[in-house]
This record gives structure tokens, C-alpha cells and sequence, in this order.
């Protein structure tokens, strides 16, 4: 197994919205298959939490950079801090349900700048800078939610990750001669922090639509990422990459 | 790293792998054995057959072979009858030849469909009805990006053999998931194996076509057999009814 095609061993990836759920089990999974690690996040306290739970590295310190990824003095210091990299995993995202006649332009905005800006212009910033080394990936948290499927008050949520699964395919088509691939995992419903306004029985309810009868733990996610980062998906590249439990073939 | 930390492992499982006795199935059985797996290779070419065997990993595992036709609905029962319970099954075996639609005949049509798509789905058939398949289980198809995402001149059969697949593995994928079985495929673009150098198209022609792929390649067997391994791993234990498309980017454009 010393030559698992599935090791990190040797890379340096960045991760953005390390301090929750799906960010901090990459972060760990990525780690533990022999990365150093960049984790950001907006916030503070959790990702040092994350940051100091994470295993040793022999390739150097694991480093922890606090940053708003919307704002844009924020992400040139995440830029200028972060090393070169062989893997960028675009994770932070946000999530309010609203039902189409409740939509406002301040909430649009808000989800849009989190979700689909953000990304979307820290990519452009490290690639612009030369920071993602040939033979390197991207991987975006994208959603099975927009690009799959579409499901009552997700709007604005739905429509960001449809943005994502764009960019994503015109990044891998624009970079691919470059060597540098991109893709996307789209998972459906995670056990995060982020459904937590979902209640207990919403979520019994929920899961009945799952073939597999379970919403999906943050790991079952962060090992598509990995098999993404690493060098075993090397002809991969455009691959919007499902990881739903089943959801949505009934 | 320790070098132990592998979610990937196939350590502990059996793998049915068919089509094993060259390209993607063979690449398959022997990626497949490097994780820790004990194989059972299925092919119709013996020759083929054993030199995979000679090539696997893990020697004392007592990997298993058979020479099955897979077309033959009663050889594929007698194999499933002796066979142990696998844990995986990674369907491969797979011909290919490009006709023009003016010129595709029933006969034609029928002998690829019988092996592209009938074959998995009779050997499914029997695995689950001899109750062969461990829960929790993982089935792989090689399916394609040819059909599923793509048409090209001439593939018609091959394309519409392969869209059954994955209609096929999408169906299974529902029906099974109570049992604990998962079903997912692998859709490669043109990967570099006996397959595609029939003498039908000239390597010209090939350089010519990597043109099309963003990557500038053509997919090599292990890259299939890789993502085959992901989907057949506990890693990937809450996909079910996934096409893995692993196409260098050719359906970008």
C-alpha cells in the first residue's frame, strides 16, 4: 500500500470553508493521505479548532489564515500568504431557504457573493498569480440541489450552484491544456450545520427519499474530494461528480 | 504518512471482474489486487485470462479465474453457482465497431448489445438470484462517455449499447439500494486499449482526435480502473446511481 494512487503525499492544498462540516473532514481525510494543508474560513475560533486537530505534516506547518472571502482585500492576503498549491478545494457556502415571493435583492446578493463570488475570484486570483502548479486540481463543492435537481424555497441556493457547475466546466476547459484540472463534487443532503434549521422530523421525512435511507456524513463527501485532488483522477477533468445517496433517480 | 491510512482499501473484499483479459478489466484486476482485493477474472480469451492472473498482486490471495462466454445465459449461472459471495463486481467485458447507420444489420447490432449490455445485466441477474452479492455490495458498469454524453459518426450500436447501460445501472441502482447493493458506472472517453486499434481507424486519425480532449490525452486503462476502485471501496458508500464520467474533458465543448 506505500504506493497508494490515492496518496496526497507531497501536496500542498488549500481549503476554503475549513471550519465546517464537509471543509474540516477534507481537511482532515486530505491530511491523513500525506497533504500539507491551508485551511480559511471567516471564522476564527473554529478554525483554529480544526487546525489544531489536524495530524503532523512532513512537508511543513499546516497553516490557518482567517479571511472574508467576499471581501477583496481579504482574498489578495489569502494570495499573497498561500504558498503555491496542487489543490484548491472551494468548499464555504451558504444556505437560507426562501420561497420565490420572499426573494429580496439583499439576500440574493449576500448568498450570491458567498456561493458563487467568492470562488469564482479567489480561483481567478490564484491562477492569476501563478499559484496553482501545473498538474494541479480544483475541486468545487457544488450541490446536487440546481444542477440535479430543484426542491421548494431553494431558489437562490439552487441558482448559485448552477453558477458553480458553469464556471466549473469552463475553468477545466480553459486550464486543461494547462494541465490543470477542475471538478466538482454535488452531494445531496449532508449532515452539517448547515440544515440545521431543518427539524428532526423534517429531516425523518426527508431521508425517505433517499434510496439509501440516510442523509450523507461530511466523510462520504470529502473522499470524493480526495479522489479528485489526487493523482489516481488524473483524465478527469469537467466532471460535475455525484454524491447523493440515490436522491435523485426515483 | 503511515502508509496504513487508505480509504480506498479494497482490503478484505472479493472482486468479480469481467472483461479481465485485457485493457480496462485487466488494468482493473490488477488495481484492484495492489488495494488488497482476492479477484475473480471472467473472460472468453484464456491467454489473455492468464496473464492477468500472472500480473495481480497479492499472489496469495488465491485470486480465481473462468472462461466464461458471457453471451451464454446457462455458462454465466454455472459460473455464479460456484463462484464465493463477492463483495464487488466490476463489469468490463466490452466490444466495439463503428458502422455507419445505413449499414448496421440485426445481426451486427444483436452480437454487440448481447455482450456490451445483456451479458451484465444476466450476470446481476444471477448474482443476486444465487445470492453471490455481500451486503453491503458494490457494482461498477463500464459504461461511456460515447452515448451517455456524447454521439460521435459510426457509434450508433456501441452508443445506444452503452445508454442502456446506463439505464440499466440508474434502474438497479433504485431497486438495490434497500439490499444494501450499490450501482454506479464508469464513463470513460477513448481510453488506450486493444479496443480501439482494430484497424478501423489509422493512428493518424487518433492524434488527430486527442485534439478534441482539453487534456491533450487519451485516457489510459489504470485511469478507469482507479475511479472503478473508488466506486467499488467503502469510500464511496453513500453513491449509488452515479455516472463517473472520465472523458479528459472531451464533452466540455
Amino acid at each position: 500500500m506505500m504506493n497508494n494512487p490515492f496518496s496526497l503525499q507531497g501536496k500542498t492544498i488549500l481549503i476554503t470553508g475549513a471550519a465546517g462540516g464537509i471543509g474540516s473532514e477534507t481537511a482532515r481525510i486530505v491530511v491523513e493521505l500525506g497533504a500539507k494543508v491551508i485551511l480559511t474560513d471567516i471564522r476564527e475560533e473554529p478554525l483554529s479548532l480544526v487546525l489544531n486537530s489536524l495530524a503532523p505534516s512532513s512537508e511543513g506547518e499546516h497553516l490557518a489564515i482567517v479571511a472574508d472571502l467576499t471581501n477583496e482585500e481579504d482574498v489578495d492576503r489569502l494570495v499573497a500568504a498561500c504558498p503555491s498549491v496542487d489543490g484548491l478545494v472551494c468548499n464555504a457556502g451558504v444556505m437560507k431557504l426562501t420561497p420565490v415571493p420572499f426573494i429580496t435583492d439583499a439576500e440574493l446578493t449576500r448568498i450570491q457573493k458567498i456561493n458563487l463570488n467568492a470562488p469564482i475570484l479567489l480561483t481567478r486570483s490564484l491562477l492569476k498569480k501563478k499559484k496553482v502548479k501545473k498538474g494541479g486540481s480544483i475541486v468545487f463543492t457544488a450541490s446536487a440541489a440546481g444542477v440535479y435537481r430543484v426542491s421548494i424555497g431553494n431558489g437562490i441556493y439552487a441558482t448559485t450552484k448552477c453558477g458553480i457547475d458553469a464556471f466549473m466546466r469552463t475553468v477545466a476547459l480553459e486550464l486543461g491544456p494547462k494541465g490543470i484540472r477542475c471538478n466538482s463534487v454535488n452531494p445531496g443532503m449532508v449532515e452539517t450545520a448547515l440544515i440545521g434549521s431543518f427539524t428532526e422530523e423534517q429531516k425523518e421525512k426527508e431521508k425517505l427519499n433517499y434510496p439509501l435511507r440516510r442523509f450523507a456524513k461530511p466523510e462520504d463527501i470529502a473522499y470524493g474530494i480526495a479522489y479528485l485532488l489526487s493523482d489516481a483522477s488524473s483524465f478527469v477533468t469537467g466532471t460535475a461528480l455525484k454524491i447523493d445517496g440515490g436522491m435523485t433517480l426515483g | 504518512m503511515t502508509g496504513i491510512y487508505n480509504p480506498y482499501s479494497l482490503s478484505g473484499k472479493t472482486i468479480l471482474v469481467t472483461g479481465a483479459g485485457s485493457g480496462i478489466g485487466r488494468a482493473t484486476a490488477i488495481e484492484a489486487s495492489k488495494m488488497g482485493a482476492r479477484i475473480i477474472m471472467v473472460d472468453i480469451n484464456e491467454a489473455g485470462l492468464l496473464e492477468t492472473k500472472s500480473m495481480l498482486e497479492n499472489q496469495e490471495q488465491d485470486h480465481l479465474y473462468y472462461i466464461v462466454d458471457l453471451c451464454d445465459e446457462e455458462a454465466i449461472d454455472m459460473m455464479v453457482k460456484e463462484i464465493p459471495v463477492v463483495d464487488g463486481c466490476s463489469n468490463n467485458a466490452g466490444i466495439t465497431k463503428l458502422t455507419p447507420i445505413q449499414f448496421i444489420t440485426p445481426e451486427e447490432m444483436e452480437r454487440i448489445h448481447k455482450v456490451n449490455l445483456i451479458a451484465p445485466m444476466m450476470l446481476t441477474k444471477y448474482l443476486l438470484k444465487r445470492k453471490k452479492l455481500a451486503r453491503p455490495s458494490s457494482i461498477v458498469f463500464t459504461a461511456s462517455a460515447g452515448g451517455v454524453f456524447v454521439a460521435s459518426p459510426g457509434n450508433a450500436v456501441y452508443a445506444t449499447s452503452k445508454c442502456g447501460v446506463d439505464g440499466y445501472m440508474r434502474t438497479a441502482a433504485l431497486e438495490l439500494a434497500s439490499k444494501g447493493i450499490r450501482c454506479n458506472s464508469v464513463n470513460p472517453g477513448m481510453v488506450e486499449t486493444p479496443l480501439i486499434n482494430r484497424g478501423q481507424v489509422t493512428a493518424e486519425q487518433h492524434e488527430k482526435d486527442k485534439e478534441n480532449y482539453p487534456l491533450g490525452r487519451y485516457g489510459k486503462p489504470e485511469d478507469v480502473a482507479l475511479a472503478t476502485i473508488y466506486l467499488l471501496s467503502d469510500a464511496s458508500s453513500w453513491m449509488t446511481g452515479t455516472a463517473l464520467k472520465i472523458d479528459g474533458g472531451l464533452t466540455l465543448k
